[in-house]
């Protein structure tokens, strides 16, 4: 062997080695990386436009939406395990987040996430949470919210809402725009409201309305069983019919008759029709089996 | 031009609805709003239909070809004619593209247009008369469909209790609203107050059954 030659491979087995020592730990350390999951916390930041859509599906968790000046919706999740993934992601003006198993048969507490979100004002929301709760706040685009038990919150809003529950409560404060709730067993909460349209739907629930009757504004609750409550100011204007099948109707107000045809309802049950001041909204409450309350609002 | 009655336009609704438009139709419709209403509910469910994923099992072809025998019998849908036996009809049409976690979904859609039916003052003597007639309720068979087809996918079971148990709890809820709503109608078959509550306690079990099939579905 030439001196050349050894110098040659004595340099490049040197080299090899000092490669491989650089590498191997490079590989261990990527390694390591691609194996180790995600946090169980993000945050992420999508840029929108005006009225951009949020859609949400989340089947357990607490879901919490707020209105911000920002032109952006942020996603901040928490994964209650590693078995439960979180997809975030932008389609044009429109964010989609959804929480998904990342094993078969996850234990319902791991495949929790709660959300809190940050959307621009005009946001249109698309919510769906089975258990959990539903927050909202601040936000005036339209929004649909779906639940089987998760109870639902809302704040302030201003767009056409529609709300569909199964057990799930629905409370809603200072709310304008138009509401259109549906639930099976949930108590409908309906405080400060400012709305043109309110239809509200229980089986078994009670329903509380206290609001504003406004001109030409159509008031419909109806449950099965429960309570309905009305409260009304002396300055509210608004023709009533209540009717109910097999309970009360118990009313405070001092109501005009009617002097055209009555409702079909009237035939059927007890029920009240008549008008309050000028009548310039339309009240309809409605029950089978339940007590029908029209009281002073103090 | 001579106007035809919502009773005649509801008659020719399916014929509209695959596109055979007859002038006096058209009138009626620029005239009133509940068929105008319904006719555009229905364009939308149909359209809605049409975008659902068609990846996504179909439901089963004898529920819906109950179901319609079940309509015809209560009279809320016209039988179909020989003739057009062999052309794909609008019903039938939506109805394929339907995919089966949204079953109840149809079933609300077919329910909806039996109540609408039912409920419209232009029925309300023909319909008083079937609800009389009979020894039991006219929506006898749409119960007994609801409940075969509840049945057909066993007890629910989702993964999550909290779910399971609201779902489960509400649908003895309906149930026990249903049966409470049939006795009343029974008693009074005149009574409109009792047939919209049983109406809308059908609606409220079929969609409960198809949340239940489609997150049944999901847990699997």
């Amino acid at each position: 062997m030439s001196a050349s030659h050894f110098v040659r491979k004595q340099f490049t087995w040197n080299v090899s080695w000092k490669a491989a020592a650089l590498l191997v730990p490079g590989l261990l350390i990527c390694g390591m990386a691609s194996a180790t999951p995600p946090p169980r916390r993000q945050e992420q930041h999508f840029k929108v436009d005006a009225h951009p859509v949020v859609t949400i599906h989340n089947p357990n968790g607490m879901i919490t939406v707020k209105a911000w000046t920002k032109s952006e919706v942020m996603v901040i999740s928490t994964r209650a395990s590693d078995y439960v993934e979180v997809d975030a992601e932008q389609m044009g003006n429109r964010v989609d987040v959804s929480t998904h198993a990342a094993a078969d048969n996850v234990a319902p507490d791991d495949m929790r996430a709660d959300y809190q979100i940050n959307v621009p004002e005009d946001a249109e929301l698309q919510i769906h949470d089975d258990s959990g709760e539903v927050n909202v706040a601040n936000v005036l685009g339209d929004m649909n919210v779906e639940t089987v038990a998760a109870g639902v919150d809302l704040e302030d809003s201003a767009g056409y809402v529609t709300i569909k529950t199964v057990g799930g409560s629905f409370q809603c404060t200072r709310c304008a725009g138009k509401l259109e709730i549906a639930s099976i067993s949930g108590n409908l909460r309906l405080t400060d409201i400012h709305s043109f349209h309110v239809h509200a739907q229980t089986s078994t629930g009670n329903i509380l309305f206290s609001g504003e009757f406004l001109p030409n504004g159509i008031y419909r609750l109806k449950n099965y069983s429960g309570v309905i409550e009305v409260r009304f100011s002396p300055a509210d204007s608004f023709d009533l019919s209540a009717t109910s099948l097999k309970g009360k109707v118990i009313n405070e107000a001092t109501l005009t008759p009617k002097s055209h045809q009555q409702h079909f309802y009237s035939r059927f049950g007890n029920s009240l029709f008549g008008t309050f001041n000028a009548g310039r909204a339309k009240v309809e409450l409605t029950s089978f089996d339940g007590t029908i309350n029209i009281l002073k609002r103090d | 031009m001579a106007t035809i009655t919502c009773k005649d336009f509801l008659d020719r609704l399916e014929s509209w609805m695959e596109g055979d438009v007859h002038s006096d139709s058209q009138a009626h419709l620029r005239n009133c709003p509940n068929c105008r209403s319904l006719v555009e509910d229905l364009k939308a469910i149909r359209s809605e239909a049409r975008t659902w994923r068609a990846e996504e099992t179909e439901p089963p072809a004898h529920v819906w070809t109950s179901l319609r025998s079940r309509l015809e019998q209560e009279g809320l849908i016209r039988e179909i004619h020989p003739a057009e036996a062999t052309k794909a009809t609008w019903f039938g049409g939506w109805f394929a593209a339907l995919p089966r976690p949204a079953l109840a979904g149809a079933y609300l859609t077919l329910l909806i247009a039996g109540a609408f039916a039912l409920s419209r003052p232009m029925n309300r003597q023909s319909n008083e008369a079937l609800w009389r007639s009979a020894s039991q309720d006219s929506t006898m068979p749409l119960r007994a469909q609801l409940i075969a087809e509840q049945n057909s996918f066993g007890s629910f079971n989702n993964a999550n209790p909290a779910v399971n148990a609201s779902l489960n709890q509400n649908l003895a809820i309906v149930d026990n609203y249903i049966a409470l709503c049939e006795k009343s109608v029974q008693e009074e078959p005149q009574n409109e107050v009792a047939r919209d509550y049983l109406y809308q306690a059908y609606q409220q079990k079929a969609d409960l059954l198809a949340q239940m099939t489609e997150r049944g579905e999901n847990n699997r």
